[in-house]
């Protein structure tokens, strides 16, 4: 049944298409949408983040470069050439002290500075610390990498500097050789060791979202600093290396990503370190569930506005189809009814159109059969009406014959002229309507013959207001219900019978009663009659003695198709009492003869 | 009847979007953020006191395991390591705050165990971290394995002690009951199987009675080589080594890194030393912890290791961050 609704109708069709439609190309706009709002985020982000990385390299480098320009300074200082020329002054040792606790002092990023004397002397910055004694100078890798660089700078790796007796720090150091300016000589080393929990805090500090991180490799792959660099020797935690180390070898790509993580590198120019920089996926975007309720949230109310839209838009393409259907389908009642002008779009006023059209044309030849038919009866009924029953002919001449060999010559004068204007009357030039004075000629002519033929059987009193004599009546209205009268009333009662005929007006309809005191009906019969007379008769017989009931029939049935079926024959019958036949017809007066 | 239809097919609609969009784009949330009304409470032997660097380092693990996860943690604990009543009321403080999770460093093997029962009781999960405690509820251990850092102990000092003839030697214990001495003597007496181990002194925690109690020991010419279980032991232990320069002729292998025993070690009054890896324990406790709330299976013990450090490997770079914590 769901189906049926769904698929069945015109309505639910287009409902249902254009739904599907809608969802999917709310669902594929969503989805573009969300692939490019993440997508650009994401990259501005990185680019954001690129900016940020080179201002950390900037920043490590000009930290870096500070410290080095220190060194220079002392490395310039003529105090301590003349120092290291002479190692055992000790005014000049002094001098040479309150410098370098100057500089440290100056710059709190500075951990310690030495100078290596060749001949084994050893200057700190910090006149209470103490040479560890369980160390070689000659051993560490500042000394040595010092050596090599013939009075350029070397920057060390982070390491765990232990030269101080009791401490131990994190640091980076810077180391050269003091050469004489006079001769070129190898005088001694210059030490600055920087704290590496600066390079730590900047590197933690320039980052993105809660899980980003810097870290720093040189060019084979080896970690000189990372956040967390126990959980990468315990192999907690890997880095992809190689793949780093193959995006700074190959400037084509920005970054890469790998497990959910952007990363981007920078060399530092004057330390050779790439300091790598990790972004997380989940950073860029940290509400993926949020963005994606909103998303979700607008779908649904677009889909929500555009649903019902999509309903009233489909309801009303095919409203004016429905219309036209709901009303195409009472033809199956028989009812031509027209459409009319409707609003809707031009096929379907067309299709209206052309349907009332057809509407139209039905209805005329209904409406043409209508009448035909009924022209049909009339003519038949008038054709019926027009011969007067042979029988009663056959009767009345028989009298005439019999009254003229009885001599009664008055008599057969009388019956004689009563059969002509009878006739006369029944003829009437062919027309159908008749003044009710011409009726009442033509039943007193009647009566006149039937009174002769019966002679006393019965008496009859016509009592018609004058006043009605010029209002038209179908010819032969009365007499069939005269005849009636005599012979189901009166010819078989051994009573004298008495006909009366009256007139009276009631709701703008002439009533002519038609009064015998025969023997009545019995309700049965009564009903029977009744319902005859509405019936349509199977064979246009004609009316017999025996059989009145069709003579009543045609009188009705012609007043009723001339004048309308609100007209016609009513009864009133009690057994034993008689029986009442009232005609009505119209009180009008005849406009045109039919 | 239409309306009924609309709505359903709205509604089916919906269902279907938000069924697709999540299929889309949740996946994309590769690590499951674990939602948690109240933190993960953490609850150390101490905050304060001469052990600090140790739990400094373990305090940057869970900070860093916490970041990972997406873990808020709250971290308490006693100011000193002996103060083991008050860190009984400390635990049975944070479990009427009912937390979704309880790590717990204790100080004494039993007697916590009667909060760590009722924190099961009231179906709070709790794992150990450092030392274990007297009681089957943990759902995990999260330390060194005591006995195999005992073990390295004791093989290194029966390698050092192998040309001496004298062999006594003196375990120097922190604390009697305590899990890591136990477990830490039980692998150093293992290991030293052989040897003649004239006995267990104790310190309770203090350099000074480690110091006497080496003092005393050392009166006893045949001694040969000294155990201290733990940083302040190895201390006190050093301590009496170098006042009386008595190092050339006792070996000492100690336990942890203070920057006090490194100096010790660099002098060759200590041997070697035994180190843990804090920061490990402090991250993957919370690991173990974010693990067992998203459902998974975690193991009952999970072992953060030890490294046996001499004077010779010290400086090697592969332990220096090891050794010497990156704090200021």
């Amino acid at each position: 049944m769901i189906k049926k609704i769904v698929f069945g109708t015109l309505e639910s069709r287009i409902y249902f298409i254009f739904t599907l439609m809608l969802f999917i190309a709310i669902f594929i706009m969503q989805l573009v949408l969300f692939r490019f709002v993440t997508t650009t985020i994401t990259s501005s982000t990185l680019d954001n983040n690129n900016i940020l990385l080179k201002h950390l390299v900037s920043q490590i480098d000009s930290y870096l470069l500070g410290i080095e320009r220190v060194s220079q300074f002392i490395v310039e200082d003529a105090d301590i050439h003349e120092f290291l020329e002479n190692p055992n002054d000790l005014e000049s040792r002094k001098k040479i002290e309150l410098l370098l606790f100057n500089y440290k002092q100056a710059r709190a990023d500075i951990s310690n500075i030495l100078i290596y004397s060749h001949d084994g002397t050893i200057i700190l910055s910090d006149p209470e610390a103490k040479i560890n004694p369980w160390t070689t100078i000659k051993e560490y890798d500042w000394y040595n990498n010092a050596l090599k660089e013939n009075g350029n700078i070397t920057i060390s790796k982070s390491y765990v500097q232990n030269i101080i007796a009791n401490q131990y720090t994190w640091v980076v150091s810077i180391s050269r050789e003091v050469i004489s300016e006079k001769n070129g000589k190898s005088l001694g080393i210059l030490l600055v060791d920087m704290r590496f929990n600066r390079i730590d805090e900047l590197c933690g500090s320039l980052v993105i979202g809660e899980k980003g991180y810097n870290f720093i490799i040189d060019d084979i792959g080896n970690y000189i600093y990372h956040p967390t660099q126990q959980l990468i020797n315990s192999n907690l935690r890997s880095e992809p290396i190689s793949e780093i180390l193959n995006l700074i070898r190959n400037r084509g790509h920005k970054d890469i990503n790998i497990n959910n993580k952007y990363f981007m590198t920078e060399t530092s120019e004057l330390t050779g370190w790439n300091i790598v920089s990790v972004t997380h996926k989940n950073d860029i975007i940290t509400d993926w569930q949020n963005i994606q309720i909103i998303y979700t949230l607008v779908g649904l109310i677009l889909f929500l506005i555009v649903g019902p839209a999509t309903k009233i838009i489909s309801s009303g393409i095919t409203k004016p189809v429905r219309k036209l259907q709901k009303i195409m389908k009472t033809v199956e009642n028989g009812e031509f009814n027209l459409i009319g002008p409707i609003k809707a779009t031009d096929e379907i006023k067309t299709l209206a159109y052309d349907y009332d059209i057809m509407v139209g044309c039905i209805r005329e030849l209904i409406e043409k059969n209508d009448k035909d038919q009924e022209l049909k009866r009339k003519s038949d009924l008038i054709a019926l009406q027009a011969q007067i029953n042979p029988h009663f002919l056959y009767n009345t001449l028989d009298s005439i014959i019999w009254m003229g060999e009885m001599g009664q010559n008055k008599d057969v004068v009388k019956m004689t002229s009563a059969l002509s204007k009878l006739f006369r009357i029944a003829i009437s030039k062919g027309h159908e309507m008749i003044t009710i004075r011409d009726e009442i000629a033509h039943v007193q002519s009647y009566l006149t013959i039937q009174e002769m033929r019966y002679q006393d059987k019965f008496s009859y009193l016509i009592d018609i207001d004058s006043k009605f004599h010029t209002f038209p009546i179908l010819k032969i209205t009365l007499q069939p219900l005269i005849e009636n009268a005599i012979y189901h009333g009166i010819k078989e009662n051994n009573v004298k019978g008495f006909i009366k005929i009256t007139s009276r007006l009631e709701n703008d309809k002439i009533y002519i009663d038609v009064k015998d005191n025969g023997k009545g009906m019995t309700e049965d019969e009564l009903d029977r009659l009744i319902s005859s007379i509405d019936t349509e008769p199977e064979d246009m017989t004609l009316p017999t003695e025996s059989n009145p009931g069709i003579g009543l029939r045609n009188v009705h049935q012609r007043i009723g198709l001339y004048f309308g079926h609100e007209y016609g024959l009513n009864f009133k019958s009690k057994i034993g009492e008689g029986t009442t036949v009232s005609v009505s017809i119209p009180a009008k007066m005849m406009e045109k003869q039919i | 009847m239409k309306n009924l239809y609309l709505f359903l097919l709205s509604l089916m609609a919906t269902l279907v979007l938000f069924m697709i969009f999540s299929f889309f784009f949740y996946r994309q949330e590769a690590s499951k953020k674990i939602n948690l009304t109240l933190p993960i409470e953490v609850v150390l032997k101490s905050t304060a006191g001469q052990s600090m660097d140790f739990w400094n380092t373990v305090n940057r693990g869970i900070d860093e395991a916490a970041k990972e996860f997406g873990i808020q943690v709250n971290i308490s604990g006693p100011n000193f390591e002996k103060e083991i009543d008050r860190q009984i009321i400390i635990l049975e403080e944070k479990i009427k705050k009912n937390p979704p999770f309880i790590i717990l460093a204790t100080s004494d093997f039993r007697r916590l165990s009667e909060s760590v029962n009722k924190a099961n009781d009231l179906k709070i999960p709790v794992i150990t971290l450092d030392s274990d405690v007297d009681s089957v509820f943990p759902k995990s251990f999260v330390g060194t394995d005591n006995i195999i850092a005992g073990i390295k102990a004791g093989v290194k000092l029966k390698a050092l002690l192998k040309d001496d003839i004298k062999k006594e030697i003196a375990i120097v214990s922190h604390l009697k009951g305590t899990a890591s001495a136990i477990d830490r003597e039980t692998g150093a007496r293992k290991a030293l199987v052989g040897e003649k181990i004239i006995g267990t002194w104790y310190c309770d925690v203090e350099e000074d009675k480690a110091y006497k109690i080496t003092m005393d020991l050392m009166r006893n010419e045949k001694l040969g080589g000294i155990v201290a279980l733990n940083e302040i032991a190895t201390l006190g232990v050093a301590r009496a080594m170098s006042d009386i320069s008595a190092h050339k002729r006792i070996k000492v292998v100690g336990f942890d890194n203070s920057v006090r025993e490194l100096t010790y070690l660099e002098q060759g009054i200590i041997d070697a030393t035994v180190v843990q890896r804090p920061y490990n324990m402090g991250y993957l406790a919370i690991k173990t912890a974010a693990e067992y709330l998203s459902g998974e299976k975690i193991d009952k013990f999970i072992d953060t290791g030890s490294i046996l450090i001499t004077k010779d490997n010290m400086f090697k770079r592969k332990y220096q961050e090891l050794i010497f914590p990156f704090s200021n």
